[in-house]
């Protein structure tokens, strides 16, 4: 940390305090660590600073998930669409995977992180990308066509309940309610 | 009409005005209020922030419409849309493509209404202009066929804008906890979560310097120390957070091992807190008085008492044996302590404590984990929430990720096997090992009961006989390490069952399993328990509640050191087989179940020992504390991440009900027979004298009953606490209203039903309309050429180069809810198609009219069902 001149604004703190879900712990914990990715030069400005999503993917607790590259692109609020996060994205994204945020707010990310092509729903296409994350691009653990097919049917089968032959967001968060485990493993602590 | 629009776009009042309320109100201010912190909240903001929230998606929409030009143009062809006659010759003729939407009764009647209605408005000259700029509103943000494509963006952003100013005036009415509660769960981006509470703020200000200009001084005050209380109710959050235990460490497990190792953990954490307060309410009421008044220990310590809590302990706080009966008294001024009193108010009240709170743990475990009225076989749509954040270990993620896909090809494979049906012979064997498993197993724990029963009945024999100190207390432990052992090795036993049996379900065969196991140790609790109080409290022993004392404090040290070993021997040694000698084997997985239950069992024993041992609690912080590392290093180094899918909050559930049924309710009735039936030792413990342990309670009934000004403790006694009636009575409404709620429940079961086969036919309707107005669209999107080619002079051209594009975002993006969906898609995307080509001719197609009398018919029935279900549709 850059000493005082890093530290963040008490006025801004309880701001964000009473924006997010984040404690007061969480936040500078926060923004310790958001200021380890800027270089020494940029702590000065650190609201300013956007930090690009390679580098946001070096943070431990993202650098394995599979689904790292859609949980930039959902909370970035960049124009050029390439992921890289402000501080406030950055709070965004804890805030949601916080554990004392809803489950109702949990899931609407959910289903955009999973909503791969950002239409509002999640199709065959997106199942199949969210499948592919799941079990991993590598050879032997992929499953093949036919497999696949017959998942996202079963999927489709259970979850699309208007049987419009995609799963929008009310049908994805029925889905979650059924299953109490979702609160729980959706959630990401620096 | 270009006028009117810039007027009411650029108008910054038009913003804040009334009126802009009303048009949309059936929709959804109903719900908007009743249920604000859970759905609609989220529904209109979700709704927002989808489309709009990123800003990445705006540049599909036509926001070019805003241009003056395209203004211009939409207004021209307006005419050509609506077959009704020219507007500019009837001042009220706007307001009439909303009718079909505000007064759904004018609907069927076809064409009459319009005409009327717009007759009566252009009776009143005065009202037209009042309307005139919410007309003009009104033509924007309706999604009506009539209108052309651009309007329907412009709609769709001045729907947002409003909906976001309901919000922030609904927000504004509220208590700031509640909003800022609201703001949190609006699913925006931080700036525009702060815009939304500026704002809020702004018309906060706004008002009170409206309303009211002084403050006076008494909410002042209070509005002072609220604010002190927030600020110490901060600072208090903020030390509790640094006490949080292991925050760190159940990071790092988790993130290795997932939510399922780590709810054992967790468990253990919890049950860790249930002993710290029990032994600070124990040790602050009862041992810190006794310490007071106790004269010095001349027994020598030996170092083999740390094993067998006799020896030296006999005479310590530890046991009950040591608490006098007396009245302590230090001070002069006559204040006095009863022990008797303290021993039984403080063991009984926290017992209640304990009682209400495994309750209230175990109903909201039950509430968020098993509200599911229709249990769906399937478990393909798991796949959309079974992905683990917590795990951020590279290894661990390729792992899950594996197993993961071992799991769903083995589920697929499954799905296709299930169909083979077994035969009638194949059947009844398969219930024949069953029946002859269970018979197996519960034939060993009743042999097990049989045998610790006979055991420590001539342990007890042992301890009459005359043998040397060393070697009567060596003999006691004799029992303990058979128990411990039987523990231990039982399990292993059921575990070995379990590979004859054939399950359909694994996760039947864990409930089995933990069924089984659960059995085999409360029962040799149970029998312990006769043992204790059948056999020593009728022995006439000296101090037989000290002797059941250290039964349990050897019975747990005993458990605990096999627990470490069974870590060490269980997990280590295994790794070293698995990994070295047999490589098939495998790096062991961590058991949860049986550490879990583990767990119970020696929880169990503890609030068993509170009443004989004041201090046990003390004694399991400890062996928690030092089971927490041992674990989790043993996990660390010996296991890998379980490979099948834990349902973690499921089995959580599971446990806390097993901790209550069996176990706590076991504990209070042992205790029951304690203090009603049993008669206290005579010669030492704070009950000595008496025969039976409540008469302590009774006699003080009997002091308290002379003195005038507490009469209301003996009428409470005697016409509650100790009335059969009151019980009864009790009971009685108790169960009655049970069965209400049980009734209440079987009818939302059949609503929830009947509203899911709502859902699907509103999904087959819409798919049916959405199918006849394409088709439609098809046959009606070639116009005759000549016509076609002055029209794309004209300004036409950019609706249709937009059209493509707004069809496609509209028809799915609007979909932030089911009904709202239908509502967009079939009356709002769609038509904007139809009314694309040539309106002159569409306007008196009897085709296109009756698809859109179908189209906003759907609509009005969504609208209504919306209405209706709000609160029910998909949160049972």
């Amino acid at each position: 940390m850059g000493g005082s001149a890093s530290q963040l604004p008490r006025d801004l703190l309880g701001e964000y305090q009473e924006l997010t879900f984040l404690t007061k712990q969480e936040i500078v914990l926060a923004h310790k660590r958001f200021s380890e990715l800027l270089s020494k030069e940029e702590r000065e400005s650190i609201l300013q600073k956007r930090v690009p999503k390679s580098k946001i993917l070096t943070l431990p607790e993202l650098r394995a998930n599979p689904f790292q590259d859609r949980i930039c692109r959902v909370f970035s609020t960049s124009e050029d669409e390439d992921g890289s996060m402000s501080f406030e994205d950055f709070l965004d994204m804890l805030s949601v995977f916080s554990d004392s945020a809803t489950s109702e707010i949990k899931s609407h990310y959910a289903f955009r992180i999973f909503d791969f092509d950002d239409d509002g729903t999640l199709d065959r296409k997106d199942l199949e990308k969210l499948v592919n994350c799941l079990t991993g691009e590598g050879d032997e653990t992929r499953l093949s066509e036919s497999e696949m097919d017959q998942l996202i049917e079963n999927i489709l089968e259970e979850s699309d309940i208007d049987k419009d032959g995609t799963i929008n967001l009310s049908e994805f968060q029925h889905v979650i309610s059924r299953s109490p485990d979702f609160a729980s493993s959706f959630k990401i602590v620096l | 009409m270009t006028y009117h629009y810039n007027e009411a776009f650029e108008n910054p009042d038009y913003h804040y005005s009334e009126t802009l309320e009303i048009d949309r109100s059936r929709e959804r201010n109903s719900s908007f209020l009743q249920n604000l912190h859970d759905s609609s909240l989220d529904d209109d903001s979700l709704y927002d922030s989808y489309e709009g929230g990123r800003g990445q998606r705006n540049q599909d929409y036509p926001m070019a419409s805003m241009q003056p030009g395209f203004r211009y143009s939409h207004s021209s062809s307006r005419p050509n849309t609506n077959p009704y006659g020219n507007p500019h010759t009837n001042p009220a003729f706007e307001y009439e493509p909303e009718l079909p939407y505000t007064s759904p009764s004018t609907f069927h009647a076809g064409d009459g209404p319009y005409v009327r209605r717009a007759s009566d408005m252009s009776d009143g000259g005065s009202f037209s202009q009042r309307y005139n700029r919410r007309q003009a509103d009104l033509v924007y943000r309706m999604p009506s066929s009539l209108l052309s494509l651009d309007s329907n963006a412009e709609t769709y952003d001045k729907d947002k804008y409003k909906q976001e100013e309901k919000l922030i005036k609904n927000l504004a009415s509220m208590s700031s906890r509640e909003r800022v509660k609201a703001i949190q769960k609006t699913p925006k981006t931080m700036k525009e979560k702060r815009d939304i509470r500026n704002k809020i703020l702004m018309e906060k200000t706004k008002k009170s310097v409206s309303s009211s200009t002084q403050i006076n001084c008494c909410t002042q005050c209070l509005y002072k120390t609220a604010l002190s209380y927030q600020r110490f109710k901060n600072g208090l959050s903020e030390y509790l957070h640094l006490l949080q235990l292991w925050q760190k460490t159940l990071k790092v497990i988790g993130g290795k091992f997932g939510t399922s190792v780590l709810s054992y953990f967790v468990f253990l954490k919890w049950l860790l807190t249930f002993n710290i307060f029990s032994f600070l309410v124990n040790f602050s009421f009862i041992t810190i008085p006794q310490l007071i008044a106790s004269g010095p220990n001349n027994l020598s310590f030996t170092g083999l008492e740390l094993l067998t809590g006799a020896g030296y302990f006999k005479q310590t706080v530890l046991y009950y044996g040591f608490y006098t009966n007396s009245t302590i008294t230090k001070t002069e001024n006559n204040s006095s302590y009863n022990m008797q009193l303290a021993y039984i108010f403080t063991i009984g009240i926290y017992f209640i404590i304990c009682f209400f709170s495994l309750v209230y743990s175990m109903a909201k475990s039950f509430r968020k984990n098993f509200i599911n009225p229709q249990t769906y076989s399937g478990s393909a749509a798991k796949l959309l929430c079974i992905w683990d954040f917590n795990i951020t270990n590279g290894k661990a993620v390729k792992l899950k990720q594996s197993n993961l896909s071992t799991q769903i090809k083995e589920s697929l494979s499954e799905v296709t096997l299930e169909v083979l049906n077994l035969s009638l012979k194949q059947r009844i064997a398969r219930i024949a090992v069953h029946l002859l498993v269970w018979v197996a197993s519960l034939g060993i724990a009743a042999a097990c009961c049989a045998g610790v029963y006979f055991l420590s009945r001539n342990n007890l024999q042992l301890l009459e006989g005359n043998k040397s100190e060393l070697e009567n207390e060596a003999a006691t432990l004799v029992l303990p390490i058979v128990v411990s052992l039987l523990n231990l090795l039982i399990p292993f036993c059921f575990a070995l069952f379990g590979l004859i049996e054939k399950f359909q379900y694994p996760r039947h065969q864990l409930y089995t399993t933990v069924i089984r196991n659960i059995c085999l140790k409360i029962s040799i609790i149970g029998i312990l328990c006769y043992y204790w109080l059948n056999d020593v409290a009728t022995s006439e022993k000296e101090c037989w509640e000290s002797l059941v004392g250290q039964d349990i404090y050897r019975l747990i040290v005993i458990d605990f050191i096999f627990c470490l070993l069974g870590s060490f021997f269980g997990e280590f040694v295994r790794r070293i087989i698995g990994t070295k000698c047999c490589k098939k084997l495998g790096v062991p997985e961590f058991d949860i179940a049986r550490n879990v239950l583990d767990l119970i069992y020696t929880q169990t024993l503890a609030w068993i020992g509170i009443f004989f041992a004041p201090l046990m609690p003390a004694m399991q912080i400890i062996s928690f504390f030092i089971i927490f590392y041992v674990k989790k290093v043993s996990l660390m180094r010996n296991c890998q991440p379980p490979r099948k899918v834990w349902r973690a909050s499921q089995m959580t559930t599971l446990f806390i009900f097993l901790l209550f049924f069996p176990s706590f309710t076991g504990v209070l009735s042992v205790m029951a027979v304690t203090i009603w039936r049993r008669t206290p030792s005579k010669q030492c413990g704070p009950f000595q004298g008496l025969t039976s342990i409540i008469d302590a309670i009774s006699g003080w009934i009997h002091i308290l009953d002379s003195y005038s000004s507490s009469k209301w403790v003996v009428w409470i006694y005697h016409n509650l606490i100790g009335s059969v009636h009151f019980f009864f009575i009790l009971t009685v409404i108790v169960l009655i209203i049970t069965y209400l709620y049980w009734q209440i429940i079987e009818g939302r079961r059949i609503m929830v039903r009947l509203l899911h086969e709502q859902i699907i036919n509103e999904g087959k309707d819409k798919m049916f309309l959405l199918n006849k107005l394409r088709a439609l669209q098809t046959s009606k999107l070639d116009p005759p050429k000549g016509e076609q080619q002055e029209r794309s002079s004209s300004s036409y051209q950019p609706y249709r180069r937009a059209a493509p594009q707004m069809t496609a975002s509209l028809e799915r993006p609007f979909g932030r809810n089911g009904r709202d969906f239908y509502v967009e898609s079939s009356s709002a995307g769609i038509p904007e198609k139809t009314s694309l080509s040539p309106a002159e001719e569409e306007g008196r197609q009897p085709g296109i009219s009756e698809t859109l009398a179908l189209a906003l018919r759907a609509r009005q029935q969504a609208e209504w069902e919306m209405e209706d279900n709000d609160d029910e549709d998909f949160r049972p």
